[in-house]
């Protein structure tokens, strides 16, 4: 069966603009939560969140381009830059681009062009829409704006899956590549969630904390919002090979499950077995992974039911592994989280260093695993995996290894 | 006027499709086997009712149980009654 290689990356969230400054916040154990400052808060009971701060669209975009972009195309493009460019290819130069799959999940799109056009039809009884207001919200124009600015004309459209898009988008995108129906693909998960009417909306749920996330210790009050970008280069392994390609880390599998449960609570034989079909698809036995990069949103019922099926699956094994929740510095960036959550992945594996849960008081009894609190661990790894669960029960989780 | 307890049991026996007369003031939410989506919808719904604000995890309140959803509900909505006389009796 054909191997994939991840031959670039990208992000952009809270913690930086590139991958580079991501992977340093978090190395760094550096949480990025705080006060939100993009948007008006008087309206809002829970006023923080993890926001790109000092981005300049017009840095990125001329402002003809740019009125075709919300704040998630934004993010997702600039992000496939950073991955393309670091992957040394030219999707532009002879079929390559054919041969290009896009696939980029986001739970929500463009929900900035939303609010604000729902903004001025409501609030100023304006009753003129702007004529772009449906090309920026489609949920797959960050996919679409990708495949235009690199020229990628393989199978190209977004996922959807709530707080796992971006894991499911990558699943599929290796699935393609490993198949064979194509050599390349462009693939990761984009959000830009942080709106005024998002914001109320997940307080309604009665999830989100006031305070900081705080992931699988005590004082733990919910999750936080985050947003931002993450797209790679994944690449047929041997094709990256005789190139000469810097390959980050091999993409090994990904196992996909349903709770077929309950709408918002999390399952743990559900997320057993998106873990367990993860194990089996990338060829790793347990003992085989030394890092596990947790969903960990910091919610009372999400922590615990992430902690008993890793000990499910993991068996004795559970209590040598270290699992952290990197979203207690880059907040939940839903349809991202898996994305930015795989920059964490990559640079425990080149760098053997175990970025830390940030913000971890007091151990809860009911999570009893080895969560790497507050400081980075220096540990060499193998194979790490990572989680995504979704609401509605829908659970994606996907394994790198070293590159050999 | 409907007392706060009797429009409160119409509530939660609506958001949790259970019979009213299963319901008193000595119920937790989890005796009546209320998940946690229908108590977010039964806070709600209480909120829109009385436009009131119920706190979220504050240790002052009691939101677990029947009595407890009763109390905060009464109170919430005499300290409004206040602050809205309150301007009117400076005036």
């Amino acid at each position: 069966m054909r191997r994939v290689a991840i031959t670039g990356m990208g992000a952009i969230c809270a913690l930086g603009h590139d991958a580079a400054a991501t992977w340093t916040a978090m190395r760094e154990g550096r949480s990025a939560i705080g006060p939100i400052r993009n948007i008006p808060t008087d309206l809002l009971n829970v006023k923080i969140a993890a926001e790109v701060h000092g981005f300049d669209p017009l840095a990125h975009f001329d402002s003809k381009r740019l009125v075709l972009l919300d704040r998630v195309s934004q993010f997702a493009l600039i992000a496939a830059r950073e991955a393309v460019a670091q992957s040394g290819l030219d999707f532009r130069a002879g079929a390559r681009g054919e041969r290009t799959a896009c696939i980029i999940g986001t739970g929500i799109g463009g929900e900035n062009t939303h609010n604000e056009q729902a903004r001025r039809f409501y609030e100023d009884k304006n009753p003129r829409v702007h004529p772009l207001t449906i090309v920026r919200l489609m949920a797959n124009a960050p996919a679409c704006q990708i495949t235009m600015e690199h020229g990628l004309t393989g199978p190209s459209f977004a996922v959807v899956s709530a707080c796992a898009s971006a894991n499911h988008a990558m699943a599929q995108a290796f699935e393609m590549v490993r198949s064979g129906k194509v050599d390349f693909a462009l693939t990761g998960g984009a959000e830009a969630c942080i709106t005024v009417t998002t914001v109320k909306a997940w307080e309604a749920v009665r999830v989100t904390a006031d305070d900081t996330c705080r992931p699988f210790c005590k004082q733990r009050r919910g999750m936080v919002l985050g947003e931002g970008a993450g797209v790679f280069v994944f690449e047929e392994f041997e094709h990256a090979r005789a190139r000469g390609a810097t390959v980050l880390a091999e993409f090994a599998g990904a196992g996909m499950s349903a709770d077929a449960g309950d709408i918002v609570l999390p399952s743990e034989t559900g997320a057993a077995r998106a873990l367990s079909a993860a194990l089996a698809d990338a060829g790793l036995d347990a003992n085989d992974v030394d890092y596990v990069n947790a969903h960990g949103t910091g919610t009372p019922a999400n922590d615990p039911t992430e902690s008993r099926a890793i000990r499910r699956v993991f068996g004795a094994h559970a209590d040598a592994l270290c699992v952290s929740s990197t979203k207690s510095m880059h907040g939940h960036a839903l349809g991202a989280a898996g994305a930015i959550e795989l920059i964490a992945a990559i640079g425990a594996l080149r760098e053997g260093i175990i970025p830390p849960t940030a913000n971890f008081i007091d151990a809860d009894p009911e999570c009893d695993l080895d969560y790497v609190p507050n400081v980075a661990r220096e540990k060499s790894v193998r194979a790490v995996l990572s989680n995504s669960f979704a609401f509605g029960g829908l659970n994606a989780v996907v394994a790198i290894s070293r590159a050999t | 006027m409907r007392s706060v307890q009797e429009t409160i049991f119409t509530i939660i026996s609506k958001e949790a499709g259970i019979d009213p007369g299963k319901i008193s003031l000595n119920s937790t939410l989890k005796d009546l086997e209320i998940q946690s989506l229908d108590a977010v919808q039964i806070i709600f719904e209480i909120e829109d009712h009385y436009k009131i604000t119920m706190p979220d995890r504050d240790p002052n309140f009691d939101t677990e149980s029947v009595r407890g959803l009763v109390e905060a509900v009464e109170r919430l909505v005499s300290e409004k009654q206040t602050a809205t006389a309150a301007p009117s009796a400076q005036g």
